[in-house]
C-alpha cells in the first residue's frame, strides 16, 4: 500500500522536474528509488526537481538580458511603451480605488444613505430637508437606525479669539452626526451629546494651522459669530464631512475643508417661525441616515416616501408634490465623477492594449529575425515546449522591466495627477500612491508580459528548421507578416477609438468656453465681505453701504462696481417662490425663482443687459415702494404673453405685506455652471434689504488682480473689523469652473496623443521589417529599372493599406462606443460628423509619415549588395 | 571553439568532485556511482542530488555517456553509463591540485599539524 503511494508520489515528483531531465534521467532516478524508496529520498528529489526548474529559468533570463543588452534601441522602444502603458493605468487605478472603490471613511459606510426632497411642482429633484419634516422623517421612519441632518451649505464665520478675529468655515451638524458616522475625535468629545449647542469641534488641519496642534486648546471657549463656544475636540485628520456631493444640487461651495463643527439643534433661531413653530416650507437640511439591519435602499426608500405621502396629506398647502428618494451615501458623494473616472480608465486601459500589441508586433519582429537561433536550438534537442517557455519568458521579463518603469510613472503620475486635479474633485485628497500601485504595476506587467509573447511563443513553437535555416534567417513567413499586419490594424484602430474620444472631448470643451454666461467676464474682480457685527440694523448697514460703494467706486483703475448676495459660478443658490397678485394658486404650486439681492450699480458692473423696463435706482429707496427686477427665463415662464414690467408679486409660502412692483426684466445668467440652463431669477433692491455678507463685484479698467490690494486697503480704513475675503477674477472662477471637463479634456488628449505615436511607432516598425525582408525583392526591382520614387510609393501604398482597414475597423468601434461618453459631452453630439472625419484622417496621415522613414531606406538601397547571398 | 580552460570551473561543488573521483577507475551507471560516492565519503548521496550534478557534468562534456560495455548485459538494459573525458580529467586534477595547495596553506598555519 505505501510502497504503491510512494510509486505514485514518485511519478508527481518527476513532474516538477523540465521535461527534457525528465526525459533524460527519469528512468535511471526510478531505478535509483527502487533500490532505496525512502521518503527522504523522495524529499530530495522533489527539492532538486525545483531546483533544476530555477536554475533553467535563470539560464533563460539570463539569455534574455544577454539578447536585450545586444538590441538596446529595441529593448528600450518595448519596456517604455510598456511602462507608460502600466505607468498609465496604474495611476489611473489608484484614483479609481482611492475614489469610487475604497468605503467613505466612516464606520460601515456602506449602510449609510441621504434622503432627499423631490419638487415635483417645478421639477426640482434633490433638494434639501424643511425643519419640520426633518423631525417627521426623524420620528416616523424604521429603515433607518437614526437619522442626522446639517446644513445644505458651508458657511463663512467670523471667529473671534482673544479679541482676534478671522474667517473660518463652518458646518452645522446635529450633534448625533458624529455617533451615526462611527467617528470619535481624535482628542476630546465630539458634539454628540450636545443637546444646548454649546460646543465646536475643530478639523485637524484648522488645529495644527490656528493652534499649532496644542492639546490644551480643549475647553477653550471661541466666539463664532456672536455666539460662545467650548471647544470640545479635534477630529482626526482623515475625517472629512461634508463631501460636495452631501450638499445637494445647490449647496456649492468653493472649499470642501470644513475648519469646525458647530451644532445645530431644534433650538435653532433658522427652524422656527415667528410663532415658535418648526419650519415646514424652507428647505435647507441635508439629511443622512443608516439603514437598520437587514433593510435594503429600496426598501428605506419606500418607506421614507410613504411618510412624504402623509406629510403631502397633512400638510397640503406646503407639502403637496414634495416627494423623496433615499441614495446611497457614497453614490452621492462621488457618483458625479463616475462616469468620467471610467471614461479614464477605459482609455488607459486601451493604452496599455495599443502598448501591447505594439510591442508584440516588435518581439515579433525581432523572433522573426531570430528564427535561425530558434531553429538550431530545436536541432540540438530543445523542445517545442522549451522554446515557447524561452520565449515567454522573454516576454515576461519585458513585461516585468516595464513594471518597473511603470512603478515609477505612476508614483509621479498619481502625485501630477492629485496636483493637476481640481479641487472640487471629491476624495481627491484620499488619494495617495500606496504599495498598492506596486502590486498593480506586477500584475499589469506580467499579464501585458504574456499578452506580448503570446504570437512570438507560436512562431517560436513551429520553428521550422530546414526552412530557416536554408533561408539565412532572413525572411519572413508569410503567416508571420500577417500576424503582424493584423496587430498593426489593430493597433490603429484601438488608437483611433481613442482619438474619437479625445476629440469629441475637445469639441465639447470648445463648446463650453463658447457659452456665454449672460454677463461679461473680463475685467472683473469679485469678493466676499463680512461687514461689521456692530451693524445690527437695516439703516445702519445701509449708511455703511453707502458710504463703502463711494469709496471703492472713486478708487482709481475702478470702472464701476455693485454687490449681490449670491455670485454667478461662485456661489451657492436659494430659492423662493411667488405669489403673483391676482392669482389664486395653492402655495405649493407657485412657481419657483432663485432669490438675490443686488446693490449699487449691479447688473451694470456684471455687464447683465437691462431688456425692458429699468434697474434699481436711487429712488428705490428704503421708503419708496418695494421693487424688483427679474430675468428673461422666469419673465416667460411666469407671465408668458404679458408685459412682466408692472406686475406685482410676494415671496416666500407664508408671503404677506406689501406688494413688490417688478420694474425690470434683464437678460439671463448662467448662475450654476456654464453647461446648465438658465434658471428664473429674481433680485430685489439690496438698499430696500440690506444684507450682511454680500458678495462684490468690481469692473476694471486694467487687470482686475492690480486693484484687488487698494480695494482690500479703503476696507481696512473704513472698518478694521470688517472681513474682505476671497478675492478672485471672474475669468479664474469661469475658469475654475470648468475645471474638472478640462482636467478629464487634457488627460484624455494626452492618451490620444500617446496612442497615435504608439500607433504611429507600430506602422514605422512593420513597414522598416517589411523593407528589410525584401531587400532582396527590393534590390531585384531597382536593378531592373524601378525608381527609387516607385519605390517609395510601394512601400507607402502598402501602409495605407494597413491604415485603411484600421481606421475602418476603428469608425466602427468608435460608432458602437461613442454613446458611452455622451454624459460627459456639452453642445456636441456623440456622432460628431467633423470628429469622425478629421481623426481618421489623422492617423492615415501619422501612418504615412510613419511609413516615409523605411521607405527612404529602400530608395537607398543598393541592387548589387541586396542580391549578394550572405 | 573557444580555449578550454579547467580552472573556469572551479572550485567544483563536493558531489561533482565525487563523481569525477568515482568515475576515475572506470566507467559506471547511475546507480553505482551513488553507492561508490556513499561508501567513500560516508554521507548518504540522494538520486536528484546526484543526477542534476551529472546533467551539469554532461552540459559541460567533463564526462559523456556510453553504451553498455560488454560485461553489463546482466544489468538492467535502461542504464547508462557515464565515463570521464579528457576535459573532466583535467579539471579533477585542477581541483585537486587547488586542494593541496589548501591543505599545504592549512597545514602551514598550523590548522592542521603535518603528519610524519
Amino acid at each position: 500500500m505505501i510502497a504503491r503511494l510512494k510509486a505514485a508520489l514518485f511519478a508527481v515528483v518527476m513532474r516538477v522536474y523540465p521535461p527534457a531531465f525528465r526525459h533524460r534521467f527519469g528512468d535511471e532516478m526510478r531505478v535509483a528509488f527502487t533500490h532505496r524508496p525512502s521518503w527522504s529520498e523522495l524529499a530530495s528529489m522533489f527539492v532538486a526537481g525545483i531546483g533544476e526548474r530555477r536554475d533553467l529559468l535563470v539560464a533563460d533570463i539570463r539569455h534574455t538580458v544577454r539578447m536585450g543588452v545586444r538590441s538596446p534601441l529595441h529593448t528600450t522602444l518595448a519596456v517604455l511603451a510598456l511602462g507608460l502603458g502600466i505607468g498609465a493605468n496604474t495611476a489611473i487605478f489608484t484614483v479609481v480605488n482611492a475614489v469610487l472603490l475604497r468605503p467613505l471613511p466612516y464606520r460601515g459606510a456602506n449602510d449609510l444613505v441621504m434622503l432627499w426632497n423631490d419638487d415635483t411642482n417645478s421639477n426640482k429633484p434633490g433638494n434639501p430637508i424643511s425643519p419640520a419634516d426633518f423631525a417627521d422623517f426623524q420620528r416616523g421612519s424604521r429603515a433607518v437606525v437614526a437619522l442626522e441632518g446639517c446644513f445644505s451649505f458651508v458657511t463663512s464665520n467670523q471667529l473671534t479669539i482673544g479679541g482676534q478675529t478671522e474667517m473660518v468655515y463652518t458646518e452645522a451638524v446635529t450633534p448625533g452626526l458624529f455617533p451615526l458616522l462611527g467617528r470619535n475625535a481624535a482628542l476630546g468629545d465630539t458634539l454628540a451629546g450636545d443637546v444646548n449647542g454649546t460646543r465646536v469641534v475643530l478639523s485637524d488641519g484648522f488645529w495644527r494651522r490656528r493652534f499649532g496642534g496644542d492639546a490644551s486648546v480643549i475647553g477653550r471657549t471661541i466666539q463664532v459669530d456672536s455666539g460662545s463656544f467650548v471647544i470640545a475636540g479635534v477630529m482626526p485628520p482623515d475625517f472629512v464631512f461634508p463631501y460636495r456631493g452631501m450638499l445637494g444640487p445647490t449647496g456649492f461651495a468653493t472649499t470642501q475643508a470644513v475648519d469646525l463643527w458647530t451644532p445645530l439643534t431644534m433650538q435653532n433661531a433658522l427652524f422656527r417661525d415667528r410663532s415658535g413653530q418648526l419650519v415646514r416650507n424652507v428647505h435647507f437640511l441635508s439629511a443622512i441616515g443608516r439603514l437598520a439591519p437587514g433593510v435594503s435602499v429600496d426598501r428605506a426608500d419606500a418607506a421614507f416616501a410613504s411618510i412624504a405621502g402623509d406629510l403631502e396629506r397633512r400638510y397640503p398647502d406646503s407639502n403637496r408634490g414634495w416627494k423623496t428618494h433615499v441614495t446611497p451615501l457614497h453614490t452621492q458623494v462621488v457618483g458625479d465623477v463616475r462616469p468620467a473616472l471610467l471614461l479614464l480608465a477605459a482609455s488607459v486601459a486601451l493604452i496599455l492594449l495599443i502598448a501591447c500589441v505594439n510591442v508584440a508586433n516588435l518581439v515579433l519582429a525581432r523572433s522573426v529575425a531570430r528564427r535561425r537561433e530558434f531553429a538550431t536550438r530545436a536541432a540540438l534537442g530543445a523542445t517545442r515546449r522549451r522554446l515557447m517557455a524561452q520565449a515567454l519568458t522573454e516576454s515576461g521579463l519585458l513585461g516585468l522591466a516595464g513594471s518597473l518603469v511603470g512603478v515609477l510613472c505612476a508614483w509621479w503620475g498619481v502625485k501630477a495627477l492629485v496636483a493637476f486635479a481640481p479641487d472640487n474633485l471629491p476624495r481627491l485628497a484620499e488619494v495617495h500612491p500606496d504599495s498598492a500601485v506596486l502590486f498593480i504595476s506586477i500584475a499589469a506587467g506580467l499579464i501585458a508580459g504574456v499578452f506580448v509573447g503570446a504570437a512570438p511563443a507560436v512562431v517560436a513553437g513551429r520553428a521550422d528548421l530546414r526552412a530557416s535555416l536554408q533561408d539565412g534567417g532572413r525572411g519572413a513567413s508569410g503567416s508571420t507578416r500577417h500576424v503582424s499586419a493584423a496587430l498593426v490594424v489593430a493597433e490603429i484602430a484601438l488608437a483611433l477609438v481613442l482619438a474619437v474620444g479625445a476629440g469629441l472631448l475637445l469639441r465639447s470643451f470648445g463648446k463650453l468656453l463658447d457659452v456665454n454666461p449672460g454677463f461679461r467676464v473680463d475685467h472683473l474682480l469679485t469678493m466676499e465681505m463680512n461687514i461689521p457685527q456692530r451693524l445690527t440694523t437695516p439703516d445702519a448697514r445701509r449708511a455703511f453701504y453707502a458710504t463703502f460703494f463711494e469709496r471703492v467706486a472713486g478708487l482709481p483703475g475702478v470702472v464701476s462696481v455693485g454687490g449681490t448676495t449670491r455670485i454667478p459660478l461662485g456661489s451657492t443658490s436659494v430659492s423662493t417662490t411667488l405669489d403673483v397678485e391676482g392669482r389664486a394658486v395653492p402655495v405649493s404650486q407657485r412657481s419657483a425663482a432663485e432669490f438675490r439681492r443686488a446693490l449699487f450699480d449691479y447688473f451694470a458692473t456684471m455687464g447683465i443687459p437691462v431688456v425692458r423696463g429699468r434697474a434699481f435706482a436711487v429712488t428705490d429707496g428704503p421708503t419708496a415702494p418695494p421693487v424688483a427686477v427679474i430675468n428673461e427665463t422666469l419673465a416667460r415662464t411666469v407671465f408668458p404673453g404679458e408685459d412682466a414690467v408692472g406686475k406685482h408679486v410676494r415671496f416666500g409660502p407664508g408671503s404677506t405685506g406689501p406688494w413688490t412692483t417688478i420694474v425690470g426684466v434683464i437678460g439671463d445668467i448662467r448662475h450654476r455652471r456654464l453647461d446648465a440652463p438658465p434658471e428664473g431669477e429674481v433680485y430685489v433692491s439690496g438698499v430696500q434689504n440690506p444684507p450682511v455678507a454680500p458678495f462684490i463685484a468690481i469692473r476694471t479698467a486694467g487687470d482686475p488682480a492690480e486693484v484687488a490690494e487698494s480695494v482690500r486697503a479703503a476696507a481696512r480704513q473704513l472698518d478694521p473689523t470688517m472681513t474682505v475675503y476671497d478675492l478672485r477674477t471672474m475669468a479664474d472662477m469661469r475658469s475654475d469652473s470648468i475645471a474638472e471637463q478640462r482636467f478629464i479634456l487634457v488627460l484624455i488628449a494626452a492618451f490620444g496623443v500617446l496612442a497615435l505615436t504608439l500607433a504611429a511607432v507600430g506602422v514605422y516598425g512593420v513597414m522598416s521589417l517589411a523593407v528589410a525582408q525584401r531587400t532582396q525583392e527590393l534590390g531585384i526591382r531597382l536593378a531592373l529599372g524601378a525608381g527609387p520614387s516607385q519605390l517609395v510609393r510601394m512601400i507607402v501604398r502598402d501602409a495605407l493599406n494597413l491604415a485603411a482597414v484600421g481606421v475602418v475597423v476603428g469608425t466602427i468601434a468608435a460608432l458602437a462606443l461613442s454613446p458611452l461618453v455622451a454624459n460627459q459631452l456639452y453642445g456636441v453630439r456623440p456622432i460628431d460628423p467633423l470628429t469622425f472625419l478629421v481623426m481618421p484622417l489623422l492617423l492615415v496621415a501619422a501612418a504615412v509619415a510613419a511609413a516615409l522613414l523605411p521607405a527612404r531606406r529602400a530608395m537607398r538601397i543598393d541592387p548589387v549588395q541586396a542580391m549578394t547571398p550572405q | 571553439m573557444d580555449r578550454f580552460r579547467p580552472d573556469a570551473f572551479l572550485p567544483l561543488t563536493p558531489v561533482a568532485f565525487d563523481i569525477l573521483l568515482a568515475l576515475a577507475d572506470g566507467e559506471r551507471h547511475g546507480y553505482s556511482i551513488l553507492q561508490e560516492v556513499e561508501s567513500h565519503s560516508g554521507a548518504p548521496l540522494h538520486a536528484g542530488t546526484l543526477y542534476r550534478a551529472l546533467a551539469r557534468l554532461l552540459e559541460h562534456r567533463l564526462i559523456d555517456e556510453i553504451d553498455a560495455p560488454a560485461d553489463a548485459e546482466t544489468d538492467d538494459a535502461r542504464r547508462r553509463y557515464y565515463r570521464l573525458t579528457d576535459r573532466g580529467i583535467a579539471v579533477a586534477r585542477a581541483e585537486m591540485q587547488r586542494l593541496e595547495a589548501q591543505l599545504a596553506a592549512a597545514r602551514s598555519r598550523r590548522l592542521l599539524r603535518a603528519r610524519a
